[in-house]
């Protein structure tokens, strides 16, 4: 398979949000603010690279048996070197994502991507495929939280866009605000895509 | 059977790995973690007693050992001492409540805050406002002060109305870090 191939399948036509519906947990709970989201899609894709790049080199060395909890340790370990360097470097960042660091753990995307292309593919590929599948997951997360600011707030990235003239509805910023953006925009998403795959 | 060990092996490998890829980098970000963490807390501290300059945890036992006392900063500037800041936890209406107060070296109270706490909001979360705490401020530290709904002498405090027993906690709280002051930290 070509690498432009592998990375595009993982940005857009197998987004783990908007396609695929993984990781829903943090999708939902972090994305009250663009740079909350773009922390946690960040954070995410630096696990999913190593984890997918270990994986896939130790493959061998696996007896399927005891695959999953290999896994697991393997991708705990990552996300725990994160949460660390996280707490060391960006102390801010950490106290907004909070127990959502080391929660990345359980973040099925990544556990996916281990059972069904790490385990099976070598590692160029594999960096290439936890590359494309984190940049989908961040550009989600960050459209997400966009528009949520926006509507929230008035701001993406802190930066005022709509001005005094509109009313933050508080809303958009809560849980309830995000199952609604999540929902219009995984619409919205279907919709242009359907239109793109007919014209193929 | 020789399955079942060999699996396991397998996993001990595993984890003896990551435990040490963890361990090295705990070793590298835990100094810089520590670090920051008392950076922090000096600042939120220096705020009580902003005459030190310096901010040193005091690890006498009969400082930390002292009920309700949670720890004890000792503020210096050019080398003397000028101050303590006393943090103190006691037990609220919803459960305990961390108030910090600065204490100058001559004994009066220079910088009173409630931190975290579990008070009722609305009602017993006003310990926090202004109001209430820094009645608190330049009192000599020879006061036991008490909480009443009309207050007359020095050592009075006037009561969070409807927060009753928040209110004692506060003063029971200041109480134990000014008497800790008279009879230790001044002596030091």
């Amino acid at each position: 398979m070509k690498f432009g191939r592998i990375f595009s399948r993982g940005v857009i036509f197998d987004n783990p949000v908007f396609v695929q519906l993984l990781g829903m947990c943090p999708t939902l709970a972090v994305t009250n603010s663009a740079e909350n989201a773009l922390g946690m899609g960040l954070a995410t894709t630096s696990v999913l690279i190593g984890s997918n790049l270990v994986i896939s080199l130790v493959k061998k060395l696996i007896p399927s048996k005891i695959r999953i909890p290999s896994y697991i340790v393997i991708i705990a370990t990552f996300v725990t070197i994160i949460g660390m360097l996280m707490k060391a470097f960006l102390p801010d960042l950490d106290r907004a994502l909070g127990i959502f660091i080391p929660l990345i753990v359980v973040n099925c995307l990544i556990l996916a991507r281990a059972e069904s292309f790490a385990s099976k593919q070598s590692g160029l590929p594999s960096i290439i495929d936890g590359i494309g599948m984190g940049v989908g997951f961040t550009v989600a997360l960050v459209i997400l939280g966009s528009v949520r600011e926006l509507f929230g707030a008035g701001t993406i990235f802190g930066v005022t866009i709509l001005g005094s003239f509109y009313e933050p509805a508080r809303v958009m910023t809560l849980a309830p605000g995000a199952f609604l953006a999540l929902g219009l925009l995984l619409a919205l998403f279907n919709k242009i895509t359907s239109k793109e795959l007919n014209e193929l | 059977m020789r399955d079942m060990i060999k699996l396991g092996l397998v996993l001990l490998i595993i984890c003896a790995i990551s435990a040490f890829i963890l361990g090295v980098t705990n070793d590298y970000t835990q100094g810089i973690i520590q670090a920051r963490a008392h950076e922090e807390n000096v600042a939120a501290i220096k705020v009580l007693l902003p005459e030190a300059e310096e901010f040193e945890l005091v690890e006498d036992a009969n400082v930390t050992g002292v009920t309700d006392i949670v720890e004890v900063y000792q503020g210096t500037k050019n080398g003397e001492v000028v101050g303590y800041t006393v943090k103190s936890n006691p037990q609220g209406y919803g459960g305990r409540v961390d108030i910090l107060i600065g204490i100058s070296i001559d004994g009066i109270i220079t910088g009173a805050k409630v931190g975290d706490n579990t008070e009722t909001p609305g009602l017993g979360t006003k310990i926090a406002d202004a109001a209430f705490i820094n009645q608190f401020l330049d009192k000599a530290t020879t006061n036991e002060f008490q909480v009443t709904k009309d207050p007359q002498r020095e050592n009075d405090i006037e009561t969070v109305t409807g927060a009753t027993v928040s209110s004692e906690a506060v003063a029971r709280g200041i109480n134990r870090s000014t008497q800790l002051f008279e009879e230790v930290l001044k002596n030091r």
